[in-house]
Formats: C-alpha cells, sequence, structure tokens
C-alpha cells in the first residue's frame, strides 16, 4: 500500500494550531497597533525588527511563524474545500494547498537567509 | 468487483445543525489567518528591500482594509485558540499508571498558559516598539 502524507501534515497542521492559539491573537494585535506604535520612531522600529531578523533564533521563530500557520491555515482549507463537497482533483488540490505551503515556505526561509 | 456504498449528502448539509455549522466557523476561521500569514509575508519581504520599503510596509498597515483583516484575523485566532484548547485533552490523554493527570487540568494549564504567551507577546512588542514613549 502506499504511504499516506496525512502524517506529515497532520504533525505540521498540529504544530501550526498550538502556535497560533499561544501566540496567534497576541501577534494579531501586535501588528495591528504596529504604525502606532512606531509612529513617534519608525526608523527605531526598524532597526529592532532587524536585530530580531539578524539573530539566528530570531530567523527561526520568524520562520516558525510563517511556515506552521500556512500548513495548519492550507491543510484545514483542503479539507473544507472537500467538505463543502468542491468536485475537483485530489492531486491537484493536494498540489495547490501543500505545494503551495512548501513553495511560501521555502520564499520566507530564502528571504531570512538574505538578510 | 469492489463496489462500494457511498452514502449521498447535500453540500449544505452543515447548514441545519449548529453544531456543524460551529465545526465549519472553527474551520473557516484558516482563511483570514492565511491571509495574515501572506501580510506577515510582504512585510518580511519589504524589510529585504531595505528600510524604506519596510516603512512603506508600516504605513500601509494604516489602511483601513488591512485594519479589517486585522479585526477578522483577531477574531478568529481568538475562535480557533478557544476551539483548539478545548480539544487538547481529548489529543493529549495523559493516563498511565505513574502518571494521571484530569482532562479538565490538561485543558486549564492550556488556557492558562495560552494566555500569559499572548499576552506577554503583546507586552513585549508593547515594550520594544512603543516603550521609547
Amino acid at each position: 500500500m502506499r504511504r499516506s502524507h496525512e502524517p506529515i501534515a497532520w504533525s505540521l497542521f498540529g504544530a501550526g494550531g498550538m502556535l497560533l492559539a499561544f501566540i496567534g491573537p497576541g501577534l494579531v494585535l501586535a501588528t495591528a497597533l504596529l504604525p502606532w506604535l512606531a509612529a513617534h520612531d519608525p526608523v527605531a522600529t526598524h532597526a529592532a525588527v532587524g536585530a530580531l531578523l539578524a539573530h539566528p533564533l530570531g530567523k527561526l521563530l520568524v520562520l516558525a511563524c510563517v511556515v506552521l500557520p500556512l500548513f495548519h491555515t492550507l491543510h484545514r482549507i483542503y479539507h473544507s474545500l472537500h467538505d463543502l463537497h468542491l468536485r475537483a482533483p485530489r492531486r491537484l488540490m493536494q498540489l495547490l494547498c501543500y505545494g503551495g505551503a512548501t513553495l511560501l515556505s521555502g520564499v520566507t526561509a530564502w528571504w531570512l537567509l538574505l538578510i | 468487483m469492489r463496489k462500494p456504498y457511498v452514502q449521498r449528502q447535500r453540500a449544505d448539509w452543515w447548514l441545519r445543525n449548529p453544531a456543524y455549522r460551529r465545526y465549519m466557523l472553527r474551520e473557516a476561521t484558516a482563511l483570514p489567518l492565511l491571509f495574515y500569514t501572506l501580510l506577515l509575508m510582504s512585510g518580511l519581504y519589504q524589510f529585504t528591500r531595505g528600510e524604506a520599503a519596510f516603512l512603506g510596509w508600516l504605513e500601509l498597515l494604516r489602511n483601513p482594509w488591512l485594519l479589517a483583516l486585522h479585526g477578522v484575523a483577531l477574531a478568529a485566532a481568538l475562535f480557533h485558540a478557544v476551539t483548539w484548547i478545548a480539544l487538547v485533552p481529548k489529543i493529549l490523554v495523559i493516563d498511565t499508571d505513574r502518571l494521571r493527570v484530569s482532562p479538565t487540568v490538561v485543558k486549564r494549564l492550556h488556557q492558562v498558559g495560552a494566555v500569559v504567551c499572548n499576552v506577554g507577546l503583546l507586552l513585549l512588542v508593547l515594550l520594544l516598539v512603543g516603550g521609547g514613549r
């Protein structure tokens, strides 16, 4: 029997779900307020973000905050579209959702390495 | 030859039952959270292009549409957090001869942890970015 990709997809979905539950609301509220918080000294904000992204641990943290939610949300969307009876070839949907999440993750890792 | 029986189901099956509607709402939280993640990615991309581009992105966040996205994403993240942690004790079952933790305690600990982490992150950002005022 062919091995299923589901355990990998589910692990990433689970990790993303946990991350979003523990820091999702705080992160969203923080970036919503960011332009006003940074208004008095935007350059210092740029420097603070730069300091975070210059450190390997900071890069890893930001990578996790992008990659895990990508896999989490696209896994849910993949299964929800099935629940909504969207008729599309399974392979195509898998390519779009998991392939898309992989591609966007790679792009994010590349940007982080550029900094 | 295998001839599986396929139960017929209407596409609007989830509309009739409040529990199914809540389930679909929970799954739908993924959509604003995906768009929010793409917004974070765009910020990272602008950062790679230099200071001016990043400051432009910061100004872009004042856009009413993006503020609306933040509002919907915040509601989605909160609903996700509540429903996700409600499910944790069903998956994380600690019931061995040596250690036994009740599902209620597992849930409470996760709720406390999530509140501490979320508030902590927010305070950290307030302190690091807004602290100079």
